[in-house]
């Protein structure tokens, strides 16, 4: 279905539209399923709590809810800006969308945002279906010729760019009969300075495996790498070695005499004020990260013990609300 | 019998895969009350099955068999079919019903207990726990009783060895209470009061909501270990534990409250007065070894004391302010005290002087490097144990409804109505 697109447009996708399908994908699917209970001991029976438990689990393994909205914008020229998005809803069971709910947005819109209007729509998944020409052909009737967001919410860590593809509907004929199909199309984004702090500050919020951001991380990450190297290296003389010993590989002296010289050559320095120094500078590195695995740990076992007294604590807070004038 | 006959085909013919053992656990389910009702008949059919191969079918009839109660003619029998079947059994089957086995063990306990022999149950009753749990981070039913039947058999090093482990994972409350009460007891016993501590301290601040009386008694003598290996006791409990042990341990051990205040004050005659006054009452509580041991541990406490004011001291002027009989007590209490590593000094005999050192580890060796890196991997683990349940705890709708509703009513700028609940 997707091949690329002839129609000679640009696109540009704004980061708010899609921390927004990402908040509504997110917001609707924790709705749906009921996060299972912390520890099995909360609760007074555990065989009722396996029961939910179980339950929650099945939930989980249903198919991801999908989530339908509109994207709004400008067009000027050849190039297509989107700006920002809402939500629809839409049943997909009946295939019904609510017209009045999205008039009613589009005038909310209107007022604000006097030069946008609605340039298509999105929706969450891994590919573009079929089912998805329905939607597209009911938005025809406000856009000749809307877009498709998608946003693909499965998160592979091996990705590397966005899972968010565009794609427009172009009229081909297949078999002899003329029929709508998507194309998908290259998009850039484009940030205002809003924008670009925020989206700064949400990923500096939880740093999980991503790449090393600091100086510091940039500089252990080579040293690692080349030693890394290191190690691989000694590894190919030391089995060349092993298999020269038992036989498998016949015996070359010059090799043999190399490996000798390099291995006279260290130890590099061998002294006891060396290995003291050496001691005692390994042992205060070791120490201050324990220190700094200490204060981490004890801060967030300091915030889930608050948590949990809120939570669970029958007569730790009163309500801290004080009327402000 | 016909129906048993047949039950017993099924369980040899189902045995051998795992969806078979399935389907063989819905028969079973289902035969459960003719089972029971038969009880005192099915000992014969025992026999006919093989622990090792059709674990789940036998447990199910070793369950229904103990079902009634246990005579001393019958506890004999029973305890070593029992024994002979926890050893030969296979885990994945007895996991498929944990409650059986849980019953049939705690059966199994009281017919050992009954028999007077608790030592012959403290085998059986750790591979049991090992085959019942998991993975060695969790806490099953059987861990306090295994420790109980530790300690009424006297061996200590065999439940130490269960006691190593760390627990994340626990089924009821009342087990980590008993396990740690159990194991307190048993570090005690071993004299290794740093774990003995830490357990008790697991006991008094697990989360309650009523009060309990096993955190009762773990705090009495969570108090008296305190102060024989810290030499002090800290009067408020953390932030962590239970509002209600919060409010109401202390009132309900206030002997040993007092206790602790004495011993603060460091007036060795007060402190025995006291014991000798209340003796009955630490004795009606099997406390009496404990609080002696709390007396002995105070001249040591106040030798430690001086370390802190005096660099040097003559042997006699230590057995003034400590208030032993003579210098060579004091000698031997502090020789005792430089072998158990607990101060640093050097003894001159010429003299009588002692000159307190400080503590000689420069711990530059590659020993205490490789401790060191141990136990950051072991905080690792933990950090990142803590940060996955903080993340849990957060989307907790208990926790967001509670917190939802401490927000401010009204902010200073606006006067928008911000939403008080978090409506989910």
């Amino acid at each position: 279905m997707a091949s690329s697109s002839s129609s000679g447009l640009t696109f540009k996708l704004h980061p708010l539209v899609i921390v927004n399908i990402s908040d509504h994908y997110t917001r609707v699917k924790s709705q749906l399923n009921l996060p299972p209970s912390l520890t099995s001991t909360s609760s007074a029976a555990t065989s009722n709590n396996n029961n939910n438990n179980s339950n929650g689990g099945e939930n989980n393994q249903q198919k991801p809810p999908r989530v339908y909205g509109c994207v709004i914008g400008v067009q000027r020229g050849r190039t297509v800006e989107i700006f920002n998005s809402f939500e629809l809803i839409y049943d997909p069971s009946t295939r019904s969308l609510d017209r009045s709910f999205l008039e009613k947005k589009q005038e909310l819109y209107k007022k604000v945002f006097p030069h946008f209007y609605v340039l298509g729509w999105y929706s969450t998944g891994s590919n573009a279906q079929e089912s998805d020409m329905h939607f597209h052909k009911a938005l025809m009737d406000i856009n000749e010729s809307p877009l498709y967001v998608l946003l693909n919410p499965a998160i592979n860590p091996a990705q590397k760019d966005l899972p968010v593809t565009i794609y427009e509907s172009e009229l081909h004929v297949i078999d002899g009969v003329p029929q709508l199909i998507f194309v998908r199309s290259s998009y850039t984004i484009e940030t205002v300075e809003a924008e670009r702090i925020s989206v700064d500050h949400v990923a500096h919020l939880k740093p999980s495996g991503g790449s090393a951001a600091t100086q510091l991380a940039a500089q252990l990450t080579g040293i690692h790498s080349a030693i890394k190297m290191l190690n691989s290296r000694i590894r190919v003389v030391h089995q060349y070695l092993v298999g020269m010993q038992k036989g498998d590989i016949p015996c070359e002296s010059s090799l043999l005499r190399q490996v000798s010289s390099l291995l006279r050559r260290l130890p590099a320095i061998e002294s006891e004020k060396f290995q003291d120094d050496l001691l005692m500078e390994y042992k205060d590195t070791l120490l201050i990260t324990y220190l700094a695995m200490f204060t981490n740990c004890s801060s967030t076992m300091n915030e889930l013990v608050d948590k949990f007294n809120t939570a669970y604590d029958r007569h730790s807070r009163r309500g801290g609300r004080t009327a402000f004038i | 019998m016909n129906s048993v006959e047949g039950l017993l085909t099924q369980i040899r013919g189902l045995s051998s895969t795992a969806s078979d053992v399935l389907s063989l656990q819905n028969v079973l389910k289902q035969a459960d009350e003719s089972l029971h009702a038969k009880s005192t008949r099915l000992l014969p059919f025992l026999d006919q099955l093989d622990p090792s191969k059709h674990s789940l079918g036998y447990l199910y009839f070793l369950e229904a068999c103990t079902a009634g109660p246990v005579t001393t003619e019958s506890a004999s029998s029973f305890v070593l079919i029992i024994a002979r079947f926890i050893s030969s059994c296979v885990a994945e089957q007895i996991r498929l019903a944990p409650d059986k086995f849980i019953s049939v063990c705690k059966r199994f306990k009281d017919q050992v207990l009954l028999l007077e022999e608790p030592l012959r149950g403290v085998a059986p009753m750790l591979t049991a726990v090992r085959k019942l749990q998991s993975s060695t981070e969790h806490l099953t039913t059987l861990h306090p009783e295994f420790l109980l039947l530790c300690l009424l058999a006297k061996c200590y090093k065999t439940g130490l060895s269960i006691l190593e482990e760390d627990i994340f994972e626990v089924d009821q409350p009342r087990d980590l209470y008993l396990y740690c009460y159990y194991g307190g007891m048993i570090c005690i016993g071993q004299k290794c009061f740093r774990k003995a501590l830490e357990l008790l301290h697991n006991v008094v601040t697990a989360p309650m909501s009523t009060i309990n009386a096993i955190a009762v008694e773990a705090y009495k003598k969570y108090i008296l270990v305190s102060l024989i290996h810290h030499g002090q006791l800290s009067t408020s409990l953390p932030k962590y534990a239970s509002g209600v042990a919060q409010r109401n341990l202390k009132s309900l051990c206030l002997s040993y409250m007092e206790l602790a205040n004495s011993y603060n004050n460091g007036k060795i005659a007060d402190l025995e007065t006291y014991v000798q006054a209340n003796m009955e009452k630490f004795g009606s509580d099997n406390n009496l070894g404990l609080v002696k041991q709390v007396v002995s541990s105070i001249y040591k406490r106040n030798i430690q004391r001086l370390t802190q004011t005096y660099l040097t001291l003559s042997l006699q002027d230590i057995a003034n302010t400590v208030q032993l009989n003579s210098p060579k007590e004091a000698e031997m209490h502090v020789l005792q005290m430089i072998q158990d590593g607990e101060i640093y000094a050097t003894i001159n005999q010429k003299d009588g002087m002692v000159r307190f050192v400080e503590d000689p580890e420069l711990y530059k060796t590659c020993e205490m490097i490789e401790h060191i890196d141990l136990s950051i991997q072991r905080l690792m683990t933990l950090s990142n144990k803590l940060t996955v349940m903080d993340e849990l705890i957060s989307c907790d709708p208990l926790y967001l409804g509670k917190a939802g509703r401490e927000r401010q009513r009204f902010d200073f700028d606006d006067f928008d109505s911000v939403p008080q609940r978090f409506n989910i």
